[in-house]
């Protein structure tokens, strides 16, 4: 037959066809005027990639470093190691779960205590308990230390302190003396981040304004600028390190003040006894003058604070008071960061993140604004790939148990925004991480 | 007072229906000539091209066809050097035609079943627009009793019923991770039905060029079926359990007019517009029979433009027995910017068509035919759920028909 040999021929053509995929043209892979053979990450808590209340091998492991450096890869990035748990002792410093919720709908959340990797805890004359992880002795390009001011890095005696900086240090408490910045330095690299700065402000704020005390702006200015000249000094291969700088979160956009409400509280007394007014507590007045007020909606509870407390009869000069509805018997200031505690820390954060866009201008170094990023998602949300995003603390997908970091989705997320603020200014195109990849806070 | 309410955003099914959702395959000759036929008289398939051509029909027919499909689309998310393929899976849209009237009578009647709205879109559980939709299983399969009458020599006209029998199947995932990290899903399965009509008129010049104009009208479709959403146990009971789902989706009406020309014995060319008013679909709603406050009601906007496509094609009856045919058409996009979702990555679409036609034997007929449809690539970023990437898609379409005419 004359068509059958015709016919042959569309039917292997069709098939063909059908073997290949629709193709994207993508942007051939850049690292612009970048040079990423060895990033580092200078940073605290949040770069370490502490979460839950803890730094356990899986938060390391979802940190927002190390997704950069993955997406690095294609754009010639290098290996980056970080102080990893071992998988026996994964659980790090212990961290918080979420194990259900209560018949009123709160979360009840439990500490997980087995596998630590504690190995001692000392006593430090005038400064109190530090606790010793087990030490990490490899290569290291993720330096993010939980608890670390910038305040400190020029500190001889951290290593001695700071039990997550000592177990990076060769040396063994109590004999370190390696400041911070020495070590962070002492290894030629090409590119770094550095999120320093967060805890100047933040460490005061959690603790209510009452268990540290803010960074002095000028000392800040200085130790920001010392650490960024020092950043950029041309290495022993003569590359000048290029990098990317983030600027410091306002402390009232994450859960961990914004949960616990004054106003909640009094509707919560109120329903048991309506005649109350409101709830007491002790607030700044100035300088280091405190008094006891009412407390209004501009004074934040602390997520750790213990609400049942409220009404529990306390001794007090005047007699046994309920806690917290007198003003003899005010909540104490540790649980409150009240107004003018609010409008202290804000002050300092924004003089803060004045000196770090100056000294990034002054560099030409690249900038996360997190602040700014962080009001946003507060104020609006964020919409990313069908996901609805935003601050509130355990439904929002952002922050982790702990009300203050992140989970490894809200890690996925600045590290894209980092990757956004590299990509502009460098001219590379680090490929975006895929957030969906990244889980949320994890429901039993 | 940690209490918190579990207020869980969720954007829940989001399903379009689009100029991909319209099949365009309802006649392997037809096909194998750019998908024309609203203006030629080819066989029994002109039930569903044009009901006012029926009459016309030289003889009766009975004719069965089917045309696998491979919908292969491709997402590559902004920013991003990755790629999500939807799995290769095989749609099924078939065709049944039956064309009976007495010689020489001036009325045919026909009979018609045809899945002219569908799709299957898989993209697996496991890429960046998850939240979006996993997967889509959409069937349509329209009923259309119909009436033609000739009433010169010159003009005939018909009309036909319209009853459509839809199936939809549809998985999402839900962004609450359990224990060991994974999603939540929704999956939406149900049945839907609706009614329309048709009708067409059929004229046939003295220059011998034939025109054609039919309208198809909209079917509102109601759907309803089992909604069922799988949490971690903590959160499940905020999904209440077991669950329904109802949804109505207008399916857009067709006007289209078509011509045909006839150069010689041995030429027929077609040429075919339509105009698909898709802008009735305005918003996609879900109702759930038993909410929550992480469950509530949705509608999602779709604000859908109307489309319009332009088809040309040919035959070639090389000999008695064997035709050859080809065609190709240009369809606009129904999905305005910011609607683009992944359920069709809809856009404007190219296709080019070839189809060969063999006499088994004098009644019988058996015609083949191949549709290659390529939708160019469109960089979008979905308003309401922020997925945002390059879709490019093609679609393989051999097909198969048998008919038997009198």
């Amino acid at each position: 037959m004359k068509f059958s040999k015709q016919h042959l021929y569309i039917i292997a053509g069709l098939l063909l066809i059908t073997a290949c995929k629709p193709e994207i043209k993508k942007p051939t892979p850049t690292h612009g005027t970048a040079d990423f053979s060895r990033y580092i990450s200078i940073g605290n808590s949040l770069t370490a990639g502490y979460a839950d209340g803890g730094l356990y091998l899986a938060g390391q492991q979802n940190s927002y470093p190390s997704i950069i450096a993955k997406q690095m890869q294609s754009v010639g990035g290098g290996v980056f190691n970080q102080p990893l748990f071992s998988t026996e002792q994964a659980n790090g410093s212990g961290y918080l779960q979420l194990t259900g919720f209560t018949a009123g709908g709160s979360p009840i959340i439990t500490p997980v205590t087995t596998n630590l990797a504690i190995r001692a805890i000392e006593p430090v004359p005038g400064f109190g308990n530090v606790t010793l992880y087990t030490k990490y002795s490899g290569d290291i390009e993720n330096y993010g230390v939980p608890g670390i001011k910038l305040e400190q890095i020029t500190y001889a005696p951290l290593g001695n302190l700071n039990g997550y900086y000592e177990r990076m240090l060769p040396g063994d408490f109590p004999t370190n003396t390696t400041p911070y910045l020495a070590f962070i330095t002492a290894k030629p690299f090409t590119f770094f981040s550095n999120w320093l700065g967060n805890n100047d402000a933040l460490l005061y704020a959690t603790s209510g304004g009452a268990g540290d005390v803010l960074t002095d702006e000028t000392v800040f200015a200085q130790l920001y600028g010392l650490l960024i000249n020092t950043l950029t000094t041309p290495n022993a291969n003569g590359i000048t390190p290029k990098g990317v700088v983030a600027t410091i979160p306002d402390v009232t956009s994450i859960p961990y003040f914004n949960t616990v409400t004054v106003g909640a509280i009094v509707a919560g007394v109120q329903k048991a006894n309506p005649s109350v007014q409101g709830i007491y507590i002790n607030a700044l007045v100035s300088g280091t003058t405190y008094a006891p007020r009412l407390a209004t909606a501009n004074d934040l509870i602390v997520l750790t604070f213990p609400t049942s407390m409220i009404g529990t009869l306390v001794t007090t000069p005047y007699g046994q008071l309920p806690y917290g509805l007198t003003p003899y018997s005010p909540i104490d200031n540790q649980y409150v960061l009240d107004a003018n505690e609010v409008a202290l820390t804000r002050e300092h954060v924004l003089s803060f993140n004045n000196t770090i866009r100056a000294a990034a201008a002054s560099k030409g170094l690249a900038v996360f604004d997190a602040y700014t990023f962080l009001n946003n998602v507060k104020e609006s949300g964020l919409i990313i790939d069908g996901l609805g995003l935003n601050s509130t603390f355990i439904t929002g997908g952002i922050f982790s148990l702990d009300g203050v970091h992140l989970t490894p989705r809200g890690y996925a997320i600045v590290a894209n925004e980092y990757i956004d603020a590299i990509n502009a200014k460098y001219g590379s195109n680090i490929p975006l991480a895929n957030v969906a990849d990244y889980h949320g806070v994890l429901f039993p | 007072m940690r209490k918190l309410l579990l207020l869980l955003w969720l954007a829940l099914p989001v399903c379009a229906f689009s100029q991909g959702f319209q099949v365009n395959l309802e006649g392997e000759k037809q096909i194998g000539m750019g998908h024309t036929g609203t203006g030629t008289l080819l066989d029994g398939a002109s039930v569903f091209f044009n009901p006012g051509a029926v009459a016309m029909l030289p003889e009766n027919y009975l004719q069965a066809g089917i045309s696998p499909l491979v919908f292969q689309s491709t997402f590559n998310p902004y920013g991003t050097n990755l790629e999500y393929h939807t799995a290769n899976k095989i749609a099924t849209p078939f065709t049944f035609y039956g064309v009976w009237g007495p010689k020489n009578a001036i009325w045919k009647l026909g009979m018609a079943i045809y899945t002219p709205f569908g799709g299957l879109t898989d993209w697996g559980d496991n890429w960046a627009g998850k939240y979006a939709l996993e997967s889509l299983d959409l069937k349509t399969i329209y009923f259309q009793p119909t009436l033609s009458i000739k009433i010169t020599d010159y003009l005939s006209i018909g009309g036909g019923f319209v009853y459509n029998h839809a199936d939809i199947d549809l998985t999402q995932a839900i962004p609450l991770s359990n224990a060991n990290g994974q999603d939540g899903q929704a999956h939406l399965n149900g049945t839907g039905k609706g009614y329309g009509w048709n009708a067409g008129v059929f004229f046939k010049t003295e220059s011998g060029v034939t025109i054609g104009i039919s309208h198809r009208s909209g079917v509102s479709t109601d759907f309803s079926g089992n909604a069922v959403f799988s949490v971690a146990p903590s959160v499940q009971p905020n999904f209440p359990q077991p669950n329904g789902f109802t949804s109505t989706v207008p399916l857009p009406a067709t006007n289209s007019i078509g011509f045909g020309f006839y150069p010689n014995q041995k030429w027929i060319i077609a040429i075919d517009a339509n105009f698909v008013a898709w802008n009735v679909y305005k918003a996609l709603a879900f109702n759930y029979t038993t909410q929550s406050s992480a469950l509530v009601n949705a509608s999602f906007p779709r604000d859908y433009n109307d489309a319009s496509s332009i088809r040309l094609g040919a035959q070639y009856k090389s000999s008695e027995k064997v035709a050859i045919r080809f065609g190709g058409g240009y369809a606009t996009t129904a999905a305005p910017n910011g609607f683009v979702t992944p359920e069709v990555p809809d856009a404007n679409r190219v296709y080019v068509t070839g189809g060969l036609g063999y006499k088994l034997a004098n009644r019988l007929d058996l015609d083949a035919s191949f549709e290659f449809e390529h939708l160019l690539p469109r960089t979008q970023t979905t308003i309401y759920t922020g997925l945002s990437g390059t879709y490019a898609t093609n679609v393989y379409i051999p097909g198969i028909s048998l008919s038997y005419h009198w």
